[in-house]
């Protein structure tokens, strides 16, 4: 029973470590690439923290709603190669996460960016709890995602140089064979890669991989660079799959007026006095 | 024989040649790439061109002409009209005249048809709370919490469907792949996702900010009906139960026809339609708001800075 389920367990790993994936998807039609469309969702914890970690309770008032699931995460080695300074910085954000804090001279706001509804950023956007959608054109790709409303758009025609910075990056994207190369630059400081405060620079080079793996499945791995906070390149890697329920649909998720309360919850008016 | 096969040969391979002009790999219209709907044409007619679809050449390059210099004249610097009309020629992108008195063609006399007796009580609601500031969108003050503040300035939409055409970021990508077209909007970049499998609507009770969009080809048209709009944001009075249908159909290598038709019984006393070309633009670019909105920051810390200087008077 045990080697039995052993064996299972290598085979069901095996077609997401090879490199070559025996594995050949269906056409975009009349091109000579693979169709990746589809409404993609990731089955991790990574949004709460891509390091590996045990369960965590949620604010006490709320019981277990929103508490953090356990998981085995999604870098590999589970090792994120910070500088020092950066690892103290790591511990900041955690801590003052929901703390409002100046950091701009401007505004007291709390420093979790999911919690203030930013646009997630590349890779998080990848592994939220949320759908998002590609759209695969023969000369551009969108992905569009749930969360904040972000969007992509991956230039296959021409790649440029990032002309400015931004919250989603700048995407230049190509064919290795079966596998969509996404290089991305042109960040800002202002993303985190989940709640734990995992963090970057506007230095920040991320290297995307998707390859398709099974009708229903992508694999995705992205190589994080950032010599700004890191001291060496590193990488963090998961499966998509294909969202199957017969009414999936990509739906709007609208955060900004959730965030509100939050954002400028200090500078309403206030009432009965 | 021969050369008779060779000639419909040939022949058939210049139609295959013709019908392949503007028509994606997998065999769909091509309407890809990246769009303004820019125009100061503006989508009502004003009364001194009643009775004129069109401009004549004089009265649009007068027209042209003052948006020229409309859109880069200076006050005296240093003063508030000068920072309040900061926004100069660089900053703005209001495009040039399409040639018509109105975007509206229908009905002819290009106005937006009469409201209901449903359609004014409303418009007179919402004109009596922007006034008294319940909740007045259009920001009279004096600025209570985020909600009496206008969707745009609070980064949520930029405005409700159909876009019609405004100061700057005009901006739109389409991408197409089989069985879907994907429309991405500068302003809030957010993306139209639009089905084309013929699946039905959401249910009545799920409600968008940018509603639920279906579509289908007819022709070479892209016909897409959006429904399930939210009762929060509305396009120039409608209901939630707008029913909107737009069109776009390539009219040339670098522009769009595009038209949209809006009926919505509880406002309007019959449908209107209003034409806005696309024309071919460069790069779209990432148009966060909310991460870096320090305009509703300051309105709502100035609102209670107001209030406490008011109180120590």
């Amino acid at each position: 029973m045990g080697s039995w389920f052993g064996v299972s367990l290598v085979l069901a790993v095996l077609p997401v470590l090879a490199q070559t994936p025996a594995y050949r998807a269906p056409r975009l039609a009349g091109t000579d690439h693979p169709n990746l469309d589809g409404l993609w969702q990731a089955l991790t914890e990574a949004n709460w923290d891509i390091q590996a970690h045990a369960a965590q309770p949620g604010p006490p008032e709320f019981g277990a709603l929103y508490a953090e699931p356990a998981g085995p995460g999604i870098v590999e080695g589970n090792e994120i190669p910070y500088q020092p300074w950066a690892l103290a910085k790591k511990k900041e954000n955690f801590e003052k996460r929901l703390t409002r804090v100046n950091t701009d001279g401007v505004r007291l706001e709390p420093l979790d960016p999911e919690a203030k509804c930013y646009m997630p950023g590349v890779p998080r956007a990848n592994y939220m709890p949320f759908p998002f959608q590609i759209i695969q054109g023969d000369k551009k790709i969108i992905m569009a995602y749930e969360f904040a409303s972000a969007s992509r758009l991956i230039r296959l025609d021409k790649a440029e140089p990032a002309p400015v910075e931004s919250y989603m990056g700048w995407s230049n994207g190509r064919w290795d064979g079966d596998t969509l190369v996404v290089d991305v630059t042109g960040f800002n400081e202002k993303t985190w890669f989940d709640r734990a405060g995992n963090f970057h620079s506007e230095a920040l080079h991320v290297v995307e991989r998707w390859t398709p793996a099974g009708p229903d499945v992508l694999q995705y791995e992205a190589q994080i660079e950032d010599p700004k906070v890191f001291t060496r390149p590193w990488k963090l890697s998961f499966p998509l799959y294909r969202r199957l329920d017969k009414n999936a649909q990509f739906l709007e998720f609208k955060c900004v007026p959730f965030s509100e309360e939050l954002v400028y919850g200090h500078l309403r008016k206030k009432t009965g006095k | 024989m021969q050369p008779i096969l060779i000639a419909i040969a040939s022949l058939m391979a210049l139609g295959a040649l013709a019908q392949t002009h503007g028509k994606t790999p997998w065999g769909d219209p091509d309407l890809q790439g990246s769009w303004s709907n820019a125009t100061t044409t503006p989508l009502e007619r004003p009364a001194k061109y009643a009775g004129r679809e069109f401009l004549t050449k004089e009265e649009m390059a007068a027209q042209n002409k003052q948006t020229a210099v409309a859109t880069d004249k200076r006050d005296t610097p240093g003063t508030p009209e000068d920072v309040n009309g900061a926004y100069n020629g660089f900053w703005w992108e209001r495009g040039w005249s399409d040639g018509r008195t109105s975007l509206i063609y229908d009905p002819p006399d290009g106005r937006i048809p009469p409201m209901t007796p449903q359609g004014k009580e409303r418009k007179a609601e919402q004109a009596r709370r922007n006034q008294t500031n319940e909740g007045g969108e259009l920001g009279a003050g004096p600025f209570n919490g985020p909600e009496d503040v206008e969707l745009y300035t609070r980064c949520i939409i930029r405005a409700a469907l159909p876009r019609v055409p405004t100061g700057y970021d005009n901006n739109y990508e389409i991408v197409q792949t089989p069985g879907y077209v994907a429309i991405l909007q500068e302003q809030m970049h957010e993306t139209r996702v639009i089905p084309l499998d013929g699946r039905p609507h959401l249910a009545s009770d799920v409600r968008q900010w940018l509603g639920d969009s279906r579509g289908h080809w007819e022709g070479n048209t892209l016909v897409v009906e959006t429904t399930n709009f939210s009762d929060q944001a509305s396009f120039e009075g409608s209901t939630k139960n707008m029913r909107l249908v737009e069109r776009w159909t390539r009219a040339a290598d670098d522009r769009l026809d595009y038209r949209f038709t809006v009926e919505d019984p509880a406002t309007w006393t019959r449908p209107w339609s209003a034409a806005i070309a696309w024309t071919k633009t460069g790069n779209l670019y990432e148009y966060a708001c909310h991460e870096d909105n320090y305009g509703l920051y300051g309105i709502l810390a100035g609102a209670r800075a107001q209030e406490k200087a008011a109180v120590r008077k």
